[in-house]
């Protein structure tokens, strides 16, 4: 039995967002700092002034906006770079200026229910953590957002480096140079290029891997064992197999 | 050295998962349309002869300036959206904007030159009522607010307040309305409804009250809706029932105690019957006084030109029929323009002299009504003076669809601005028909010609499609190199309905869009032009939208086919728009009458015999009505009855129920939960995607076994939040519940979080986001759902036989930003990995792989997590602008993101809206099925050749070496 159902939306239902305002209660004694806190009711108001280090204002904030704890509450930038949230109740909140092109670090701002304010640092894992920052605020932008990734060029250098190629080069190197440099008619360097040989080798007692496998195949047949010397056994091996 | 091997092993796996936007890919696949919204509040920039701007204040809280010759924006701010960023008024004064936010909560002042904030104040609690900007000798320096009992006034330079007063008797008089006529006072009127109106002039300088008067006026209620200011500060209004224009002089020096009555009658006028007559007036410089001319409104068409002269009231002309009126001035001249209709589809603007009602000549403008759109609702006016002082204008006109068409003499439109796609509801993409050679290739292979035709006809036909074909093909190979001579900006590649076809991959689709004010729109997703629109009048305010596609393009010759379902939220009533979603034409299908309200519409795989499938509509007395409902699918419906179940969700009541279908198409309840009101609510009910394919039945780990997923195409997660919002005692709970049995699969609470929550449920895995109250930040959280190491049926899912609950794993982690909206990828087949796509409050679209989302990340890193690449387990995530896919064209608002699966498996097509509206591709697994667009061409032709001419050198040179040997 196979039962399928599909899974349509509903249509008579509502999402209604609450957006809660909750109390602030973790709050030690606020910077001695006297601020320029306007009072209307219990709202209060985050100033500050953001920094392009080198762009006029002029060219960047009618971009910009500053938005505190995503778009619960939202400011502008006045023509010199500096804003003014107003109309925020006591809390702490996650200050952002956004801009399309400039990047700037969010701030913290704690605010009494009295309307004492302090900045810090945002971390979210330890929360409680206070590094002061100074308020108003001064954000400065450490430049401009990197949105995009580098091509990846194809040049001489990277293809000479690539450690495949290097595999390859060098033995080829070695291969062809080599018997240019050594003098191969000298007997005596034969003679110990051949030890060396038998250096690689080092038992020739122990039958190798193809040389069992012929064993295998050939059956009772074959007891003939060609030549002590390994390196004649595989070709040899091979002939009897093909 | 663990902790580095850690750092290391983190770096190489976000380096592959890294899938950017490459800086040349700008614009390539992507496209920004960016929107302001309904217009309220508007004014031309006449600051500067030259100016290019027209000032928008919206009903979605945005202020914008907008080019007038090209309709882009210059800049543009978006304010918090709901009641607490509305702007309640506009004024405009030289290089200055002043706004009311918020029903009188703040005062800003906008440089409009820059678009950057001159000042913004707090203005003192009470609700707004009206504000206007105050003039002394020839200069406007203050402006003035008038709230339900207070008066204020600022300085236009820096907003500092000049003075505030108390309005006297504030609890019985209801104060509306505030007025300056540049001569050092400012009058607050109020009214006494069907009593009194009290006039009170406050002096510029100090708030002093220069006199406080009430009128007589028993047939008054409303002074904004039936009274305008005139010539030398004369209050008139007009009264429908005597029918009557009432005057009053404000000036101070006069001291009458009643209004002159003037009726109608005695101008020879008549008011058309059930019509509250209007008043328009016009105050060119707010240092000066108003216009002596006005003009009344007596029908739905009919507009007076009036001129207030010494205590007598003159008419200058009467426009019948008219749409229509406003007033504009430029330099000394004042004008008013009038829209009459002219036919069904056109109407015409033409300009009058205000002081004198004579019309002026060619001023005549065409307005041509687009069928598919609204009727005209205002028209803004932007006059000039030409080099020999006559008058030329260009006008703006805004319809009831939003839309905004900025027309020049003598009926050119400059520009169309589709302001409804602000508010886009909901959307669906559409595959495009093929064209007709395909589609002649396709009809080869029909279900009758084989078998009717014979063996030498077949042959013949293969042959002339493939003639077709080459033909096709020799054409395309022509026009491109036809282009190819021109120089590029000539070449234009216009997409029109007629040419529209599938590509190779089907990357270009069709984006049916729907928007809150019930206009529909197909967009090409490739180019984002407009293809067709199509207005829905009788849409009512609140509906609710969903968009169904019955029929895809691929039943050639049947049509493809959309419904959309329009339900009224308050009574339930529903309507059903059923239409041809390439075209945007009205269906000749007529869909059913639903005389009852509709609780639920499923739309299930079955389909009728011209291929359409089968919409199910749920109504409240749980009767069940199908469409189209012809006697085939009567018939399919019956025999698949026992298995059809559907669920219906009552969030009011907390209470979610199953039901399953009888073949007589009634219904029988079989399951029912019910979530206590008292302690949480249901916030929202996500199944999954029924598009959606899953590749893999299982994950292979780290020691060759293999983890099956719980594949369950039932499952529905459901959100509930806490009725308790204490920080403390604050939660969020999500039941994943099976919507076939009712059976709780399991059941999550979160601790001190409360919402906004976003959930994708998708595969066998739910996401979810929620804010920490005990933590004050953003976290998300993640469910698996796993068989075991074996599967119980692997051939089909069944909910009624699945003996054994799954597993579940759950992990969290911080977000380091509050979220607006959440989507995951959608491929093809399903074989892609899954990112998800995240819409941020800044604007940008970060695309986060499902990788770093997954309960089975380890603490300690042990062989095997290595072994399946999992990333080792960091509490907080990373917000990456290399992951933006939408780089900087940033997105306002974004409300929904539409993933679309296109025909190749690595490409995902992605809409996101919001205010704007951005299109893109993304490929969450690299382009691994196509060549990269940076394929170097170049470097493998010429490694190619290098090596033939290599093979062919070496040839040789060996033909050499074998020769000498062969001699030796």
């Amino acid at each position: 039995m196979w039962h399928r159902e599909r899974i349509p939306l509903l249509l008579a239902f509502v999402q209604s967002v609450l957006v809660v305002g909750w109390c602030f209660t973790e709050m030690e004694a606020g910077p001695g700092a006297a601020m320029s806190t306007q009072t209307n009711g219990d709202r209060f108001k985050i100033e500050g002034r953001a920094i392009v280090p080198g762009v006029k204002t002029q060219d960047w904030v009618s971009t910009a906006r500053v938005l505190v704890d995503g778009e619960e509450h939202v400011g502008f930038l006045r023509t010199d770079g500096s804003f003014a949230v107003n109309d925020v109740p006591s809390g702490s909140y996650v200050v952002e200026v956004v801009t399309p092109t400039y990047r700037f670090e969010a701030v913290r701002v704690d605010i009494t229910s009295k309307g004492k304010m302090r900045a810090r640092l945002v971390n979210y894992i330890k929360t409680s953590e206070v590094i002061r920052q100074p308020y108003p605020l001064q954000i400065r932008s450490s430049g401009p957002h990197s949105y995009f990734m580098k091509r990846e060029t194809w040049g001489w250098t990277d293809f000479l480096m690539n450690p495949m190629v290097m595999m390859m080069v060098l033995p080829l190197l070695i291969i062809v140079l080599l018997p240019k440099v050594v003098n191969t008619n000298d007997p005596e360097m034969r003679k110990e290029m051949e030890q060396s040989m038998n250096m690689l080798n080092p038992n020739p007692e122990l039958p190798d891997v193809s040389e069992l496998m012929t064993k295998l195949f050939s059956g009772s047949k074959g007891s003939s064992k060609a030549g002590s010397s390994s390196k004649g056994t595989r070709p040899a091996a091979k002939r009897r197999f093909h | 050295m663990a902790k580095l091997i850690l750092l290391w092993l983190k770096c190489i796996i976000l380096y592959n998962a890294v899938d950017a936007v490459f800086e040349d890919q700008v614009g390539k696949f992507d496209w920004r349309q960016q929107y302001v919204g309904k217009v309220r509040f508007s004014h031309f920039d006449t600051h500067v002869q030259s100016s290019k701007k027209v000032l928008v204040a919206t009903e979605n809280n945005v202020f914008a300036a907008l080019n007038t010759r090209t309709g882009e924006l210059f800049w543009r701010h978006v304010d918090k959206s709901g009641p607490e960023g509305n702007i309640d008024a506009l004024l405009h004064h030289g290089q200055d904007a002043i706004l009311v936010v918020g029903n009188g909560r703040l005062l800003r002042s906008w440089d409009v030159n820059v678009g950057g904030l001159n000042w913004e104040i707090v203005l003192d609690s009470g609700s707004f009522q009206k504000a206007c900007l105050v003039g002394q000798q020839g200069t406007v320096k203050h402006v003035a607010v008038l709230k339900k009992n207070i008066i204020s006034l600022h300085y236009l330079s820096n907003g500092h307040q000049k003075w505030i007063e108390n309005l006297p008797d504030s609890e019985t008089v209801d104060y509306q309305t505030v007025y300056s006529g540049g001569n050092g006072e400012v009058y607050a009127l109020g009214i006494v409804p069907h009593s009194h109106i009290v006039i009170i002039a406050y002096s510029t300088d100090d708030g002093e009250i220069i006199k406080q008067i009430s009128v007589e006026a028993p047939w008054l209620s409303n002074i904004v809706a039936s009274c305008a200011v005139i010539g030398q500060g004369v209050l008139i209004c007009v009264d429908s029932a005597t029918p009557s224009l009432y005057m009053y002089n404000l000036n101070p020096n006069m001291d009458d105690l009643q209004m002159t009555q003037i009726p109608l009658q005695s101008l020879g006028l008549e008011v058309a019957p059930d019509f509250q007559p209007v008043l328009v007036s016009h105050q060119p410089n707010s240092a000066h006084q108003p216009l002596s001319e006005f003009f009344l409104q007596l029908g739905p068409d009919n507009f007076l030109l009036l001129q207030f002269n010494n205590g007598q009231i003159v008419t200058l002309r009467d426009f019948k029929p008219a749409l229509l009126v406003s007033f504009a001035t430029t330099g000394e001249k004042t004008i008013a323009a009038v829209m009459s209709p002219k036919n069904k589809t056109a109407s015409s603007i033409n300009l009058f002299s205000a002081e004198t009602g004579r019309r002026l000549l060619d001023t005549t403008l065409i307005f041509v009504m687009d069928p598919n759109g609204g009727k005209p609702e205002k028209i803004y006016i932007q006059p000039f003076l030409k080099k020999d002082d006559s008058v030329g204008y260009r006008a703006m006109v805004q319809t009831e669809d939003h839309t905004l068409t900025f027309i020049q003499q003598p009926g050119r439109v400059m520009w169309t601005r589709e302001e409804a796609l602000s508010d886009v509801v909901t959307m669906e993409m559409v595959d495009l028909p093929l064209t007709g050679t395909q589609a002649e290739l396709e009809g080869e292979f029909g279900k009758k010609a084989a078998i009717q035709d014979g063996l030498m006809s077949m042959v013949f036909k293969r042959l002339s499609s493939q003639l077709i074909l080459l033909q096709a093909w020799i054409s395309h190979l022509w026009k491109l190199f036809y282009d190819a001579r021109k120089p590029r900006s000539q070449v234009k590649n216009e997409v029109t309905i007629e040419n529209l076809s599938r590509d190779e991959f089907n990357l270009q689709k069709m984006m049916v869009m729907v928007t809150a004010s019930g206009k529909l729109f197909g967009i090409d997703s490739k180019t984002g032009s407009i293809l067709w629109r199509h207005y829905l009048n009788d849409v009512p305010s609140n509906a609710a939208f969903k968009l169904m596609v019955q029929r895809t393009t691929a039943h050639f010759p049947h049509p493809p086919q959309c419904t959309l379902l329009i339900k009224d939220k308050d009574t339930g009533l529903t309507t059903l728009h059923v239409f041809n979603p390439i075209f945007g034409k009205k269906s000749h299908v007529t869909p059913p009458a639903l005389p009852q309200p509709i609780l639920q519409s499923l739309l299930l795989p079955l389909m009728d015999q011209d291929y359409a499938k089968v919409l199910l509509l749920v109504d409240d007395q749980y009767k069940v009505s199908a469409f189209p409902s012809t006697k085939n699918v009567l018939q399919q419906l019956q025999e698949m009855a026992s298995s059809i179940f559907f669920y219906l969700v009552d969030s009011s009541q907390g209470r979610l129920s199953g039901y399953r279908l009888r073949t007589d198409l009634s219904t029988e309840q079989i399951w029912e939960v019910v979530i206590p009101m008292e302690i949480q609510r249901i916030v929202s009910v996500k199944g999954k995607r029924p598009n959606e394919h899953v590749h893999s039945q299982g994950r292979v780990m780290g020691d060759r076994s293999v983890l099956y997923k719980y594949l369950n195409p039932n499952l529905l997660a459901v959100v509930t939040e806490s009725t308790d919002t204490h920080q403390e005692r604050s939660f969020v709970g999500i039941i994943l519940i099976d919507g076939v049995t009712g059976r709780i699969i399991h059941e999550a609470v979160q601790r001190k979080a409360r919402g906004p929550v976003h959930i994708v449920h998708s595969e066998n895995w739910v996401v979810y986001e929620y804010w920490s109250t005990k933590s004050r930040r953003n976290e998300f959280s993640v469910i698996e759902l796993y068989e075991g190491m074996e599967l119980y049926n692997s051939t089909v899912f069944s909910s009624l036989d699945r003996p054994h609950a799954p597993q579940v794993l759950q992990q969290s982690y911080i977000f380091p930003s509050a979220i607006s909206t959440m989507e995951a990828t959608l491929t093809e087949k399903g074989i892609t990995s899954r990112h998800l796509l995240i819409g941020l409050p800044s604007g940008g679209i970060l695309s986060l792989p499902k990788m770093f989302l997954d309960p089975r990340r380890p603490e300690i890193v042990s062989e095997q997590s290595r072994e399946e690449n999992l990333i080792p387990y960091a509490p907080e995530l990373m917000i990456r602008t290399e992951w933006f896919i939408n780089y900087n064209q940033s997105i306002s608002r974004v409300q929904g993101i539409h993933t679309s699966p296109s025909g190749l498996e690595s490409t995902c097509l992605v809409v996101a809206y919001g205010l704007d509206i951005y299109q893109t591709r993304v490929y969450p697994s690299k382009q691994f099925d196509v060549l990269k667009d940076d394929y170097d061409y170049m470097l493998i032709s010429s490694v190619l050749l290098a090596l033939f001419f290599a093979t062919m050198i070496s040839k040789r040179l060996a033909e050499v070496k074998l020769l000498n040997r062969a001699w030796r």
